[in-house]
């Protein structure tokens, strides 16, 4: 009798419908890792590189955008610089734009701030309790967060120009339910 | 009948005779409460045709309205329940948490404030950081209009205790600026309240800090 490995047997559409699952189930891991889809955004209060303190929790019942960053990463740069352009573009409407450096050192976001002068505050979470309660684990990471102070997307990755971005912006922006 | 049967319902040939035989049983009571229902309300509706005549069209229109009233007060009904759960919830927290004989709150008022822009406040407590709290403007301007803000609240065994409080932020010539305050008081058997008070003093045209014990 020959014996064959019950994987063997698999036919090429079963193939592809396990991989659909697989990747299914990666991608609901990664958010589920995140923890933070759906859920309140985690409230803080962080001094700016330039100007004043800022608390999250003061602007519910507008739209935020969170931009984590460090003078280091150069798609830092490219994201923060599309970001202020959604923000000249959307912030007659109730945008807010805010940077979150997680420098070590930091003088160096100071020092960024002052030389791109960026129309949104650039924030220092210099303990990095505000990056770790977001659990950040790669630069650029970007969260959007509802009028109700609900997280509704969150992009580890380095798309700045991508058109998704601007139409969760605008998804937001309508979104007038989400309003306390 | 019998194909709709096989059609629908796949199985065996026993369960098929079976579900034949039964079929009359099921369908009888099912159908004739609907049909009853219907003879009943045909002649009030026609009725109604007649007597309403051409207004009929409105009343569907109205009874949406009164149905949308009726559940908009529903749920600000609703919303203000949760709120008063939430106010009961909250009390019942801070006696649970916080209980009278161990409770030291200590409170932040502002007057003023032509000498000092507030940025931030750091509590210690018998040498402990117990709070680090940012002020944004928003919040520095409802202190300035009369605001008093809990900035904490704990539990502390009877006895003495410090308290030092450090002031941050500009002073006069928006020059960075930073003060501290300290307190030694007796936590006794009731809860204990204390207030910083930050106050301009004009003469020495620089800011006042002062923790105040209430009694």
């Amino acid at each position: 009798m020959r014996l064959k490995h019950p994987f063997v047997k698999i036919s090429g559409l079963r193939h592809w419908a396990l991989c659909a699952l697989w990747l299914a189930g990666a991608a609901h891991s990664s958010a589920a890792e995140t923890g933070l889809i759906a859920r309140p955004a985690p409230d803080f209060a962080l001094p700016a590189a330039v100007g004043n303190n800022v608390r999250l929790s003061e602007y519910r019942g507008q739209p935020v955008v969170l931009s984590f960053w460090s003078s280091r990463c150069s798609l830092c740069a490219a994201q923060l610089t599309a970001l202020d352009r959604y923000y000249g573009t959307y912030r007659s409407s109730g945008l807010v734009v805010l940077a979150v450096s997680v420098e070590d050192d930091p003088q160096r976001a100071v020092d960024y701030a002052r030389s791109h002068a960026t129309s949104f505050p650039l924030l220092l979470d210099q303990t990095k309790l505000v990056s770790r309660a977001y659990g950040i684990e790669r630069l650029p990471t970007t969260v959007l967060i509802d009028r109700s102070g609900v997280v509704r997307y969150l992009h580890s990755d380095d798309r700045a120009g991508d058109p998704s971005y601007v139409a969760q912006i605008r998804a937001l922006l309508d979104d007038t339910l989400g309003a306390p | 009948m019998n194909s709709f049967i096989s059609k629908q319902f796949p199985m065996n040939t026993m369960s098929r005779r079976l579900l034949r035989m039964l079929w009359p049983l099921i369908v009888v009571p099912l159908t004739a409460p609907a049909l009853a229902a219907d003879a009943v309300a045909a002649p009030s509706t026609a009725a109604a045709d007649a007597s309403s005549g051409a207004a009929a069209p409105a009343a569907p229109a109205a009874d949406a309205t009164g149905t949308t009233r009726s559940l908009d007060e529903g749920i600000q009904n609703l919303k203000k329940d949760v709120v008063d759960l939430n106010k009961d919830l909250f009390v019942l927290e801070e006696e649970l948490l916080f209980p009278a004989n161990t409770q030291v709150a200590v409170f932040v008022s502002m007057d003023v404030g032509d000498f000092f822009a507030l940025d931030s406040i750091t509590l210690k407590v018998d040498n402990h950081d117990v709070s680090n709290y940012l002020y944004t403007p928003r919040e520095v301007a409802a202190l300035l209009k009369g605001g008093v803000q809990r900035l904490y609240v704990g539990n502390l065994k009877s006895g003495d205790h410090e308290l030092v409080a450090f002031f941050k932020g500009k002073g006069p010539h928006e020059r960075y600026y930073q003060r501290a305050a300290s307190i030694h008081f007796e936590k006794g058997v009731g809860a204990k309240y204390l207030e910083l008070k930050i106050t301009d003093h004009e003469r020495a045209q620089q800011p006042e800090f002062e923790i105040k014990d209430w009694e």
